[in-house]
């Protein structure tokens, strides 16, 4: 019974445990329809990186709950954290959630939320918070010939290396209202890289109308802390965090600049690159 | 022993990082990142408790190969003690200086880089990092004021959803 007084009834067979990352995740349903679109949107939302495991314990426990007049309750650990009667909003917010609990606890990865390509045996790497033009960016670079590796994570290694994350791209357009779509790599004419890259570039930047590009280098130091923020383990592994991305920028270059149009940035920033580094 | 001459630096709730010529620290507990450039790291870590900010400068001298004054340390506690990087908080002893007017007076003086500590703050969770927050549901859905243009990600109680 939850904290406002809902009842929810859960079957033993209304539930599985799937594995991404080396993390365990429950989860529990109310019926089996939801249960079925759970594993669906847990199958998307990790780029099909789960495996469904013959397991009772998990790390964490999502439940989904459908009350009789519809609204659909999810709960994490026991604890509601979110509820709505709009189905898609619902499954949209439990697929960001889900992704960000694995990202928490990947066992040896640490996973930024950034863009990244591949770009001549190199990663450049985007850290940014969401709704700040990374994936339009990332959308240009790929169709100027950058191999795409995610519009969502960086996923770093104990190596330093950065792994690809290739989810469909969500690309937003205004028509009234915002509206997201997905976008597969291949609608980019692009292609999805698979070899884990060293990085080469770090490009903190964040749309502005008319922005100058104007790339001020940063230390390591100062690097690094601007990237901390969107480092998702950070607050449950933070030696190990740290430890990772310091290595993983240890050869690489850190820029902070605003950025106009990603159309005409994207061919200014693979510029940028070439010119900055040795083959 | 008058803990403001005697500063020591704290260990607790926080993460250390050394990189080339720079440390990075991230408190746990204010969810800031800091980064200290060489001079300010290497006075961080001579304030160990039992070091007055004389004998401070005199350590720092010794790696740095340079004169080091006073008013140079006292710029460093000043900014460590601001930003909770020591036990106790320390009032600066800049004698009627401004912290401005001390950073003018030892830059022109210094051949060492003056300490200079830049911080950030990291949000409270990897989701609130991820995505955003309006101030109530009906801003969703609303530019361009909203903080969340979209209604697919925000959800009744006013978060966004990651992208």
């Amino acid at each position: 019974m939850l904290e406002n007084g809902l009842r929810f009834s859960h079957s033993p067979e209304l539930e599985f445990v799937l594995e991404s990352y080396g993390v365990r995740v429950k989860i529990q349903a109310s019926n089996k329809r939801l249960l079925s679109e759970a594993e669906q949107v847990a199958k998307r939302a990790l780029v099909d990186r789960v495996q469904i495991v013959k397991a009772r314990e998990a790390d964490h426990t999502f439940g989904i709950f459908g009350d009789p007049d519809e609204t659909l309750h999810l709960v994490l650990a026991g604890e509601q954290v979110s509820y709505d009667t709009l189905h898609d909003r619902f499954f949209k917010f439990f697929d960001s959630i889900l992704r960000i609990t694995v990202a928490e606890h990947a066992k040896d990865l640490v996973f930024i939320h950034a863009g990244v390509v591949g770009w001549k045996g190199k990663a450049i790497v985007i850290p940014a918070n969401s709704f700040c033009g990374k994936t339009t960016l990332v959308a240009q670079l790929v169709k100027n010939g950058a191999t795409y590796y995610s519009d969502e994570y960086a996923i770093l290694d104990a190596s330093g290396l950065v792994h690809a994350f290739p989810r469909d791209l969500s690309m937003r357009y205004f028509a009234g209202t915002v509206v997201e779509r997905a976008v597969t790599v291949e609608e980019l004419g692009g292609v999805v890289g698979s070899t884990p890259l060293p990085v080469g570039l770090v490009l903190l930047t964040e749309y502005a109308e008319n922005a100058e590009w104007k790339p001020e280098t940063l230390t390591r130091g100062q690097g690094m802390m601007e990237v901390i923020p969107h480092t998702i383990p950070r607050k449950y592994d933070p030696e190990f965090s740290l430890k990772v991305l310091n290595t993983a920028v240890s050869d690489a270059i850190i820029v902070k600049s605003f950025r106009g149009e990603a159309a005409e940035f994207a061919i200014k920033l693979l510029s940028f690159f070439d010119s900055i580094t040795v083959d | 022993m008058n803990n403001s001459e005697r500063p020591t630096a704290r260990k607790s709730g926080l993460v250390v990082q050394e990189v080339p010529d720079e440390v990075l620290v991230y408190d746990l507990e204010s969810n800031k990142a800091h980064c200290l450039n060489q001079s300010a790291a290497m006075i961080w870590k001579s304030c160990d408790g039992n070091n007055s900010v004389s004998e401070i400068a005199k350590l720092v001298e010794t790696q740095a190969g340079e004169k080091i004054t006073e008013d140079f340390v006292w710029l460093a506690i000043d900014q460590l003690s601001e930003n909770n990087l020591l036990e106790q908080q320390v009032a600066s002893n800049f004698q009627g200086q401004s912290r401005r007017d001390v950073i003018k007076k030892i830059g022109l003086a210094s051949m060492v880089a003056i300490p200079v500590i830049a911080s950030l703050v990291a949000p409270q969770s990897a989701l609130a990092a991820a995505s955003c927050a309006c101030n109530n549901p009906q801003q969703c859905g609303n530019p361009p004021n909203s903080q969340c243009p979209s209604t697919i990600n925000c959800t009744v109680l006013g978060v966004c959803a990651a992208a």
